[in-house]
């Protein structure tokens, strides 16, 4: 029976504990680390898996292959709507999963949290041959490699040929040809627009100023360096901030209801959009079906062919599992295997990170949806040209939403894109700081 | 036990403190109490005076766990937009709050002059919305107030209104019309139950004395409510203070709510988009002391009015 003393004792107890309770209670980061445990011969290793991508076939495939080493697949909800939030929970709680679906921009705030396995001790150097460059680099911090790229999203531009026939105005080639164009498509067309803004979709805006060269974060020594406000990033903000004023895109939030709507009835003409989009096109704008095609992003120098990506994510090991080997055995097979892409590429999962051969691949079809164009050929050079030094912050959640929100007030006719990074920028630098961490503004 | 010295009003048929077999009835709800309630919420004050402390090259070494005292409430406080997030929501209050509860008060008395048989469909009609989930109502209305989706846009786009929604100064009274909408059936329930126990007696008086039913209203069946009025108006203060589910589900298709829109909302995002469960705790307790003030400063106000009157 709780007696007011035992009350009581609850309460002293509580208070007691005090900043004492920090050692015990409350662990930084994860509360188990990786430990590989030995197996006798023929001892099964069960490895989890958490991901939100529909990569069941291919690890059914691989159990089949792979009596000893079985792997179970848990869904998760996708990225920041429940996965990532369950994850940091979970390697905080010490009973996380050995493997998990983990973007790139979100990896260094996992690095932050010690949630990933050093997984260089295990030998998974000896595989970055086998793995386009830059998005092998997604996974290095400070030498050591943490986790396995598995996927991204090529730039390329999206339109539909009927339409830029009907009403008579050239694909563009350039950003100056854009403008234009997009004058003509709304003079011509009747409440027609040249692409979405959508100003809640910063990884999407982000691809610009990374194809223009810029670099929104990078190290120097100990210190994070946030320069949303370089030259190649007020360029960019002046020229949408330019088409926004003028009334040429329409500002609306992409892959919404709206957005679906304005692909399916020609209020959009094109869309500069990732690789993976293709899925979302053909399966909310069925209507239009042989109409689309697709070629490489506008450039800012006639001739170039400057890239960019929107999108990607990785295989990550995580802190604490039993057995690191065999997590990255599994994680190498998913993401390199020929008949593991080939599966990956049927669900719809994006660009495969692995170098590959397209001719023998079935992303190098040609599709109805885009008029019989093989149309990947062009996301595979866009793939080739994406600028390998764009990195993410341990912040980007929070700073890219800054970003949006600044947006968002733009859009209400408050200030200029540009003025809404400048600020997006000294907030950025405050979120890294609130971390704990060392950072400055570039100018 | 003596009662010298005790107020002669005092309230009787309470007695100072609980005995033995009390504790015993009383013990199942503190054990919950004091597990799901007390103990979370020491828990979080604690969590709000930690702070992580990073090391190694740009801070990606192994962390560890430090004593922060009051840093993480001076940091909140010191974001302009975490402030600002109170303004916010005092504003909706503000205005929300009477809106709602005079609907729900004229809705009540309404009910209270028609046939049983009418006034019981049409109770449970308006009740209807409180059984459908706040996150549900809010992408019901979501449709409502998308521009290129809306039907009420579509209409009022015929006779050359383009209404904004989902704008960036219109959201936050189409959040105040989808909460207004969700909760103001359930407080007139809470109203017309006050109303049912309103004896007989002082209406046929009224009658007789020649009020008609706006004198019998305003005169007899306002002031009687005057308990339900005070207790969902505190309801709809801490409700209001809490406001989170519409506002983060808007936020897929409204860029105007940003992520610290409401103070629960910004509390969330930085306990799980950006990991800083301190920062966090930190906003919480801070949203918490604003509710219990608004809530008892309110509560003390009326009675003060009331004892005054007396």
């Amino acid at each position: 029976m709780p007696t007011r003393r035992r009350l009581l004792a609850w309460g002293a107890a509580a208070a007691a504990a005090g900043p004492g309770l920090a050692a015990c209670g409350e662990t930084a980061g994860a509360a188990r680390m990786t430990r590989a445990s030995r197996r006798r011969p023929g001892q099964r290793a069960h490895l989890v898996m958490w991901t939100w991508v529909p990569l069941r076939k291919a690890v059914a495939l691989w159990n089949r292959k792979h009596p000893d080493i079985q792997v179970t697949v848990q869904m998760v909800p996708a990225n920041t709507s429940g996965g990532y939030q369950k994850m940091h929970s979970a390697v905080q709680a010490g009973n996380p999963p050995d493997l998990a679906q983990i973007e790139y921009w979100a990896l260094p705030e996992f690095m932050l949290s010690g949630a990933l396995t050093d997984i260089s001790a295990y030998g998974a150097d000896t595989l970055k041959d086998r793995y386009v460059d830059w998005q092998w680099q997604q996974g290095v911090f400070a030498g050591a490699t943490y986790a396995m790229p598995q996927a991204s999203g090529p730039m390329g531009f999206f339109y539909r040929k009927d339409l830029y026939e009907k009403w008579d105005v050239e694909v563009p080639r350039t950003w100056d040809e854009f403008r234009a164009a997009a004058r003509k498509i709304k003079k011509r067309s009747g409440g027609s627009y040249i692409s979405a803004f959508p100003p809640a979709n910063a990884q999407w805006f982000s691809s610009f100023p990374w194809q223009a060269g810029a670099r929104w974060i990078r190290t120097e020594g100990d210190t994070w360096i946030v320069d949303l406000t370089g030259e190649e990033s007020r360029r960019v903000a002046d020229f949408w901030n330019g088409l926004l004023r003028d009334g040429l895109v329409l500002p609306t939030q992409d892959s919404q209801s709206a957005f679906f709507k304005a692909l399916q009835t020609g209020r959009l003409a094109s869309w500069p959009g990732a690789q993976w989009q293709d899925a979302l096109i053909r399966g909310n704008a069925p209507g239009t079906t042989g109409r689309w095609r697709v070629t490489e992003l506008p450039q800012w120098e006639r001739g170039a062919h400057a890239s960019s990506n929107w999108g990607g994510s990785a295989t990550a090991i995580m802190q604490g599992t039993r057995y690191p080997r065999e997590a990255l055995e599994f994680a190498h097979w998913l993401n390199s295997a020929p008949e593991s892409i080939d599966l990956l590429v049927a669900a719809g999962y994006g660009w495969p990170a692995a170098k590959l051969e397209l001719a023998g691949s079935a992303l190098g079809r040609p599709d109805p949806f885009f008029g019989g164009q093989r149309y990947n050929d062009v996301f595979q050079r866009s793939d080739r040209h994406v600028d390998t030094s764009w990195r993410f912050s341990p912040t980007t959640t929070q700073s890219y939403a800054r970003i949006q929100d600044n947006f968002g007030r733009v859009l209400a006719g408050h200030g200029g894109l540009r003025d809404a990074l400048r600020d997006a920028e000294r907030s950025f630098v405050d979120d890294l700081r609130a971390k704990g961490l060392k950072a400055r503004a570039a100018s | 036990m003596t009662t010298t010295g005790r107020p002669a009003r005092r309230r009787s048929g309470r007695t100072a403190r609980p005995d033995g077999r009390a504790w015993r009835f009383l013990a199942p709800f503190l054990l919950v109490y004091v597990f799901a309630m007390i103990l979370p919420i020491l828990y979080a004050v604690y969590q709000s005076m930690l702070t992580v402390e990073r090391s190694g090259p740009t801070g990606l070494g192994k962390p560890s766990i430090g004593f922060a005292g009051l840093d993480n409430y001076a940091l909140a406080l010191d974001q302009t937009a975490f402030v600002e997030s109170f303004a916010r929501v005092l504003l909706f209050g503000i205005v929300q709050v009477p809106v709602m509860l005079l609907l729900a008060l004229v809705l009540a008395l309404l009910l209270d002059q028609l046939p049983d048989r009418w006034a019981g469909l049409l109770r449970s009609a308006y009740f209807l919305p409180y059984g459908v989930p706040g996150v549900i109502a809010t992408i019901l209305w979501g449709f409502l107030y998308v521009p290129g989706i809306s039907p009420i846009g579509e209409v009022l786009g015929e006779f050359g209104f383009q209404p904004d929604f989902l704008g960036y100064d219109n959201v936050l009274w189409s959040i105040a019309n989808i909460v207004v909408w969700e909760f103001a059936g359930y407080n007139m329930l809470i109203i017309v139950a006050q109303l049912k126990s309103i004896p007989q007696e002082l209406y046929e008086a009224a009658r007789i004395d020649g009020a008609g039913p706006w004198q019998t209203a305003l005169r007899i069946k306002i002031p009687l409510v005057r308990p339900a009025l005070i207790l969902t108006c505190v309801f709809s203060i801490i409700g209001t203070m809490q406001l989170f589910s519409e506002p983060l589900v808007l936020k897929k298709i409204a860029p105007a709510v940003t992520q610290d829109y409401t103070p629960n909302l910004s509390a969330y995002f930085d306990a799980f988009a950006n990991a800083n469960m301190y920062l966090a705790a930190a906003k919480s307790v801070l949203l918490a002391v604003a509710a219990m003030v608004l809530s008892f400063g309110f509560l003390s106000l009326v009675n003060r009015k009331q004892r005054s009157e007396r």
